[in-house]
């Protein structure tokens, strides 16, 4: 069938220079070019013994890690407002929160590039991380929301009816229906901010991330090395989709015991 | 105590609503008044004056560099939008392939600078197309213009935005009905048939919306342009960097960003009249109107 050609040979633009990448970081050779010449090793040893690039990996994971635990705060607390909204209210949130995923990442880079410098603020660490929830939110909103739809709240007025409290109502019912996919999002965010680079150049100061670390080596010579680290953090990113689709499934999977447990006639 | 839904729905709100309006409204704010700013000699003053527009209006330098920046943005767009629809249509109405879509995604989520990076190895000098073709005989010597030129820009960035291009394109077509393009097939409609007169006037807004954003993001990539396209790569987007990064003149900058913000408005204006004018979009009504 024509169509499953052409979508297929558009997959195989995304994914073959991907391959390749892959392919070339264990090649012998320090050329960039076929015929191959036997699988090595030695960039992934030359890696590991790489001080610089150890410590970008630590403050990346450091940023992406505080990254993903802001967001997840944020987005629980939204989601819950969401909830409990109408549509006004729910189109502010969506206004504000979801506008930056349509603008440039240079904008919102030296946007806050001029806040902290108006402020006084220091660039470090801290301003990075700031950066990097305001782009992750977007995303955590966009995914909480089509979830959300799905969310009915009649479950959560049963409870107060059967004489729970608020707290009691939201630890067993509403965050149990909501946490999957919020902890699922906080992983996108991130996998975002582990790859964030240009939005970060502007903010990082004097602070060296990951992305940043392959820019200057990219920028300095082509190193088979930039092949290894690429093909790690594709792995990386990969873990983190895998980890991020198997708690979603989980989710599914328990919603569909309940169906099912619903359904049952009882005995 | 018991407080009424909407009231502890704005007081859990309240966290998110105040950060996105410190760390996203002020600050777009605050880089609106730079750019009435003036700049003597690195040092960026308080002012009210209009120089940093009219001087980039007036700058042949800005014309050349915006006109790169929308002519690499419209035409990535128009590939990639193209390029979506089929694994669009795929993904909705043919096989809801679970593993083409986590295919899309992980090249979502690589990393940025490694596509960027990837394109380099593969149309570099010394790089994988060019030993390729010296050996196919298609070629006797190396071509070093694949790298350093529009074509490398173009399909580099089509490459990274093609992803969510397609995510976008799929949300837009889950929406209208399959039965409306069963029903047009069995009245003996050719797919291609069906796109056209079924899913293109339905999706026509959110086909319009995805290659708008995927316009946006393009137009102001500034990374790629420089890393691939050298002297042709010049954009809009890498012209503000520098303001911000190397000549240190601030209000011509966050000015420049403002023009650029503008011109992105008017395209979309033009297109979207373009279209009502041409009967390819058509209003629809509120009820099932998209939200994004």
């Amino acid at each position: 069938m024509l169509l499953r050609i052409i979508v297929w040979a558009i997959l195989a633009f995304l994914l073959v220079p991907l391959l390749i990448i892959i392919l070339f970081s264990f090649h012998a050779s320090p050329a960039l070019s076929f015929p191959f010449a036997g699988f090595s090793l030695r960039w992934y040893e030359e890696l590991f013994g790489n001080a610089q690039l150890a410590s970008a990996v630590i403050k990346s994971l450091t940023i992406a890690l505080l990254t993903a635990l802001v967001t997840l705060l944020l987005g629980a607390t939204a989601s819950l407002a969401w909830l409990r909204f109408g549509r006004a209210g729910r189109g502010m949130i969506e206004a504000l929160t979801v506008t930056p995923i349509a603008l440039p990442g240079l904008f919102v880079g030296v946007s806050l590039l001029v806040l902290f410098a108006q402020s006084g603020t220091q660039l470090s660490t801290a301003t990075i991380v700031i950066a990097h929830v305001v782009i992750a939110i977007p995303i955590l909103i966009v995914a909480m929301k089509a979830r959300l739809a799905l969310f009915d709240p009649s479950l959560e007025e049963a409870a107060r009816d059967l004489g729970a409290s608020q707290m009691q109502t939201f630890a067993r019912v509403t965050l149990p229906l909501i946490a999957p996919t919020l902890i699922a999002s906080a992983i996108l965010a991130f996998a975002v901010s582990f790859d964030e680079f240009v939005v970060t150049s502007f903010v990082a100061g004097t602070e060296t991330t990951l992305p940043m670390y392959i820019w200057s080596m990219m920028r300095r010579t082509v190193t088979p090395l930039v092949n290894a680290i690429s093909t790690l953090a594709l792995f990386f990113s990969i873990a983190i989709l895998v980890a991020s689709w198997l708690i979603g499934q989980a989710r599914r999977r328990s919603a569909i015991a309940g169906r099912l447990e619903q359904l049952e006639p009882l005995p | 105590m018991s407080l009424s839904r909407t009231r502890t729905g704005a007081l859990l709100a309240t966290p998110t609503i105040l950060y996105m309006l410190v760390f996203f409204v002020v600050p777009s704010l605050i880089l609106f008044a730079y750019s009435f700013w003036s700049s003597a000699s690195y040092r960026i003053v308080p002012d009210f004056q209009f120089e940093n527009y009219l001087g980039s209006l007036a700058s042949p330098v800005f014309w050349k560099v915006t006109f790169n920046a929308i002519r690499i943005g419209l035409f990535t767009a128009a590939m990639t939008l193209i390029l979506s629809i089929p694994v669009g249509y795929y993904l909705v109405y043919v096989s809801r392939s679970q593993t083409m879509l986590y295919l899309i995604l992980i090249t979502w989520f690589s990393s940025y600078l490694v596509r960027i990076y990837a394109w380099r190895t593969l149309l570099g000098t010394n790089g994988v197309l060019n030993t390729l073709l010296l050996q196919l005989g298609v070629i006797d010597h190396p071509v070093s213009a694949f790298l350093f030129s529009p074509f490398a820009v173009t399909i580099t960035l089509v490459h990274i935005y093609l992803p969510f291009c397609i995510l976008l394109v799929v949300s837009s077509l889950s929406e209208i009905k399959r039965d409306l393009v069963d029903a047009a097939r069995d009245l003996g409609t050719s797919s291609i048939g069906a796109f056209f007169k079924v899913i293109a006037p339905n999706a026509a807004n959110g086909l319009v919306g995805a290659f708008m954003l995927t316009f946006i993001l393009v137009a102001g990539d500034y990374v790629t342009p420089q890393m691939l396209g050298g002297s042709s790569g010049q954009t809009t987007g890498l012209l503000i960097a520098d303001q911000f990064r190397k000549t240190g003149n601030w209000p011509l900058g966050a000015a420049q960003a403002f023009l650029m913000f503008g011109v992105s408005i008017i395209l979309y204006v033009v297109i979207t009249a373009l279209g009502r004018a041409t009967g390819l979009i058509v209003k629809r009504r509120a009820k099932t109107e998209r939200e994004i």
